[in-house]
């Protein structure tokens, strides 16, 4: 497991581009819990990071494509492939990932 | 266009638009220039639209506002999104006058052998085309099948479950930045659903709805072919088509379920100002058949892509392109295919013709996700360039996330070969008919697939086109 | 929100770095003052964004440049194996360790024809006029994008060929690459000039210590053929899988030339290679062969481009890529046709076979056409190993491992068969064998 963040450090509905083995990330805080997600849109390739939040989903910001936060599924088109999601822990102060 | 003499839509907009005056005289309602939400909300309230229809409009306009201009595709420095109107409602009896109309139009619609009623509604001049006599019975035979057959703004109050369950599924607002500006302005449009088992054997044509203004810059066209249904639509016309509207983006979605074929006819020749943005989707499910046939002869830049998502397995698509680009015209066109699910096939097959110093590129996607073993695709992209001063260009886009399937891809660009037409020549045709000849065949696979009326009118049009090419 | 933008360090190389590097060169003013004009470039470039369309298949946030620096001296001289080198007769040989290049060994006779032989960095200022207008001016210009201005501002040495008119160089020659240390950032060049009527070959390779030692090589190669000469360059880049390699590569050949260019991708973590041929004059001709072979989560990205400019050229290119395992390839190929480009004949192909199911490959080929008599195509084509092909040669006793190569070879026969040079083509054979896990007969 790698040490991501304080959790001090981001506030609810924050976000922060980070790496997980080698992997860009990107971790987001929902209220208490905590995402760990690729940074990659199973569209399109490109990078998911400023997309809007709801629902405990992402969207991609250039096609809409939706996914969710904890499972990582496609909710809808044109996306069909599921985004990697991290292990996520919470301990000693600080969010730890692997995927 | 036909001839390269200017043609009048050249002239300033404005001037045109109203027969030489600058007055609302001809229109029931314009809004003002430009786009913001209270115009946005204002077109929803004329129309008296349900809450979620305004609410949907509102949010597609922030997504609109907020995303950038492609940088890819034809050059759309000259588009001013400020100075467009978006939203006019005709008044019911009045139009613009036949005498109105450019000359080299009118001429045009002559020699395209275009009857007389069909040439004024094609220009524009009725609101209401005199269609009543001649297409009532067929209308009748539909309604009594089940089959929905009208425009979109009617569909919406009609049949409110049947439309909100699928309206924005196939293309939603964040799609990309023109189905955004369709999705808060669109106006107009068809709307089309065919029960379980219906099969339409006349193909449906846009002007059969008689009910509101036919060609509109923000159409929205929504279509539904239920399980063992099968429905050909035809819209758009050979004939050179006359827009004082600049930018047109039209929004098309179309949903084929299980067993179920439908085949989408497009022949689009707008006046050398427009604009023509177009996004064209249909999701095809089990062991159905998608057909885009589309045509694009006219308009200043077209960017269009029909495509096909191949959701379940057995889907097949296909899409017949031809694009012909003359002096000041640019068509970016292509197709896109997406196989979702095993056992799917697709193909593309595209035509396209520069001349006068004309550009047509050809832009194209096969996307195999991974899963989805055993599809197979074949696309073919040929080009002719008839003289120095025309360009053609080639962007296919192959992404096969799956090893087990078969994807072929071939493009070739040429002029005329010189044999053929010393051939055709040696035996008596003009070098022109001869180019008209070979243009002709080279089209062929397309014109084959066109109803018979269209099909005259376009290898006409070739030869209309082919004679200001030669000599 | 918190707005989440990549950090400059990671990206590239400050201006405490450059100067560090520049106080450690001995150079006069003129090469001193072209490489701050080439860092201006590349720093007000680091501001801007890439090119979305170049850059949309290849994810540069995994790549760190604040883990490589610049080697300061030429580092311990113990041998680094190499595909080629051993494997026959040249005419001259050169080695390059991170960036340092060691003397160069060059035949007698070739010596005493003109042909200069060695390392671009002594060579350029000792033949400063005749070799000034054609580096970093003519065929790779250093404001093609970052990492074009990158090279331009840190280049170490490099090799220099240049086979004055009329001479023709039989034997081979051969070059490599090397990297020794972890964490080296190597600049590398590779400048060929032929003149009118020279011919030559060069056989370039990259390789790296050991399989840990992490590189980084921001490369150039431009080759210039005059007229009627003719050129054979091959580039063997088989880097480790933890190294990085971005290059810039451009031929131009003159009237009547030929330029016969093979390229093998083998190594590295990530590679993105632009490889442009200009065909600069009438009847200018070039062939290019690609292969490629990524396993593992190697991600190789080739951008090509034949640049038809003048009458009557001709360009062939074929590339063949097989991936494994959770490898990625990128093909993206345009063909170029001015408008003064009439009766040009432009070929383009690429052909991919996948092995695994995570494996991906992208062929991108297009066309710009400006010319109304030329006859262009291309063609891509992906697919699997066919399965009853495997079946049938089982069944015949051969196991699947042989099975898959003999389909693999086989796959890659065609652009083999293009390559004149024996050597080359064994290599690859062999290379190719032992990434498939089959061990060589060594004879």
């Amino acid at each position: 497991m790698e040490r991501i963040i304080g959790t001090d450090e981001l506030q609810s509905g924050q976000r922060r581009s980070v790496f997980v083995d080698d992997i860009p990330a990107l971790v987001i805080r929902l209220g208490d819990s905590w995402h760990v997600i690729e940074d990659v849109c199973t569209h399109d390739g490109q990078p998911l990071t400023n997309g809007d939040l709801s629902d405990c989903s992402i969207a991609c910001p250039r096609h809409a494509a939706r996914f969710d936060l904890r499972t990582g599924k496609a909710l809808c088109m044109p996306a069909t492939e599921p985004i990697r999601v991290f292990r996520v822990e919470i301990r000693d102060g600080a969010v730890w990932a692997a995927p | 266009m036909s001839t390269d003499a200017p043609v009048k839509s050249d002239v300033e907009i404005g001037d045109y638009k109203y027969g030489f005056h600058d007055s609302t005289d001809y229109y029931a309602f314009k809004s003002r220039k430009g786009l913001d939400a209270e115009i946005v909300s204002q077109i929803s309230g004329m129309k008296n639209e349900p809450q979620w229809m305004r609410e949907f409009r509102l949010k597609s306009l922030e997504i609109f506002q907020s995303r950038p201009m492609p940088n890819w595709g034809g050059d759309m420095s000259d588009l001013k999104f400020d100075e467009i109107y978006y939203y006019m409602k005709a008044a019911s009896e009045q139009g613009k006058s036949w005498d109105d109309v450019p000359e080299d139009i009118r001429r045009t619609y002559d020699r395209l052998g275009i009857p007389e009623a069909e040439k004024k509604y094609l220009a524009g001049v009725k609101a209401q085309y005199e269609s009543e006599v001649v297409y009532g019975s067929l209308r009748e035979d539909l309604a009594r099948q089940g089959v929905i057959f009208t425009d979109t703004d009617s569909a919406l109050q009609q049949h409110p479950e049947l439309f909100r369950e699928y309206f924005g599924t196939v293309i939603p607002p964040g799609d990309n930045k023109f189905a955004a500006l369709n999705s808060a302005v669109w106006s107009g449009g068809s709307f089309i659903y065919v029960p379980k088992g219906v099969k339409i054997d006349f193909p449906l044509q846009a002007y059969f709805r008689i009910n509101s203004q036919n060609m509109g810059q923000f159409e929205r066209t929504l279509i539904i072919v239920d399980e063992g249904a099968s429905v050909h639509y035809v819209e758009g016309c050979t004939a050179p088509t006359y827009s004082s509207d600049s930018l047109h983006s039209a929004v098309v979605e179309i949903i084929v379920k299980r067993g179920a074929r439908c085949r989408y006819t497009t022949i689009q020749n707008w006046s050398n100002n427009v604009y023509n943005l177009v996004t064209k989707r249909a999701m095809a499910y089990g062991d159905s058949l998608m057909e885009w046939i589309d045509g694009n002869l006219g308009s200043r830049l077209t960017m269009k892509y029909p495509a096909i998502w191949l959701m379940e397995p057995g889907a097949r698509g296909e899409t017949l392109s031809i694009a012909f680009a003359g002096h000041g015209q640019h068509q970016d066109a292509g197709a896109k295919m997406v196989h979702c699910a095993p056992n799917t096939s697709s193909r593309i097959i595209s035509k396209s013709i520069s001349r006068g110093g004309g550009r047509s590129s050809y832009r194209g996607l096969v996307k195999v996700q991974k899963d989805a073993v055993n599809c197979r695709s074949n696309v073919v992209c040929d080009a002719l360039i008839l003289d120095p001063a025309s360009r053609s260009d080639t962007y296919p886009y192959i992404e096969v996330e799956e090893q087990n399937v078969a994807i072929e891809h071939e493009a070739s660009v040429s002029k005329i070969a010189e044999e053929q037409l010393f051939y055709l020549m040696s035996r008596g045709l003009t070098e022109a008919e001869a180019s008209a000849m070979i243009v002709t065949g080279f089209v062929e696979p397309l014109v084959r697939e066109l109803p018979m009326e269209y099909a005259v009118e376009l290898n006409r049009l070739i030869e209309l086109q082919m004679e200001g090419s030669v000599g | 929100m918190t707005a989440a933008t990549a950090d400059i360090s990671r990206t590239g190389f400050s201006s405490e770095l450059f100067e560090e590097f520049l106080a450690s060169r001995q150079e006069p003013a003129w090469i001193t003052a072209k490489r701050r004009a080439a860092f201006q470039i590349y720093q007000e470039l680091l501001g801007t964004e890439l090119d979305p369309e170049e850059f949309k298949r290849v994810d540069l946030r995994i790549f760190n440049a604040a883990r490589f620096r610049p080697s300061p001296a030429p580092s311990d001289p113990s041998a680094v194996a190499a595909l080629l080198r051993d494997r026959t007769e040249f005419g001259g040989a050169i080695v390059h360790r991170d960036g340092h290049a060691d003397a160069a060994v060059l035949s007698e006779q070739l010596r005493s024809q003109g042909v200069l032989f060695g390392s671009l960095a002594d060579y350029l200022q000792s033949h400063r006029e005749l070799l000034e207008p054609r580096f970093l001016q003519q065929a790779v210009k250093p404001d093609a994008d970052r990492f074009a201005a990158w090279h331009a501002a840190f280049w170490t040495s490099g090799t220099l060929l240049y086979v004055p008119r009329n001479v023709e160089v039989a034997l081979p020659l051969h070059s490599l690459i090397a990297h020794t240390r972890d964490g080296v950032a190597d600049f590398s060049h590779t400048l060929i000039i032929l003149e009118d009527g020279a011919r030559a070959t060069l056989l370039e390779e990259t390789a790296s210590a050991s399989p840990d030692t992490a590189g980084l090589h921001v490369g150039c190669v431009e080759l210039i053929v005059g007229r009627d000469a003719c050129l054979r360059y091959v580039q063997l880049q088989n880097w480790n899988e933890k190294s990085w390699h971005f290059a810039h590569q451009a031929g131009c050949v003159a009237s009547g030339g030929s330029l016969q260019w093979t390229a093998a991708g083998l190594g590295s973590r990530l590679a993105h290679i632009h490889q442009d041929v200009n065909l600069d004059g009438r009847s200018a001709t070039a062939e290019v062969n690609g292969v490629t072979f990524a396993g593992n989560r190697q991600k190789i990205s080739w951008y090509t481009q034949q640049h038809h400019r003048q009458q009557g050229t001709r360009s062939d290119l074929l590339y063949k890529q097989v991936l494994r395992d959770d490898s990625r390839v990128v093909w993206r190929g345009m063909i170029k046709v001015d408008a003064a480009a009439q009766q040009t004949d432009g070929y383009q192909r690429s052909d991919a076979l996948m092995l695994s199911d995570d494996a991906r490959c992208d062929s991108i080929p297009g066309l710009e056409i400006e010319a109304d008599d030329v006859r262009c195509t291309h063609g891509a084509t992906t697919g699997r190993v066919d399965r009853e092909q495997i079946f049938y040669c089982m069944s015949r006793g051969i196991s699947r491992k042989e099975a898959m190569h003999m389909i693999v070879e086989g796959f890659f026969r065609q652009v083999y068969d293009r390559i004149p040079i024996e050597i080359v083509r064994e290599t690859l054979s062999r290379t190719v064998q032992s990434k498939l896990g089959i061990e060589t007969v060594v004879l």
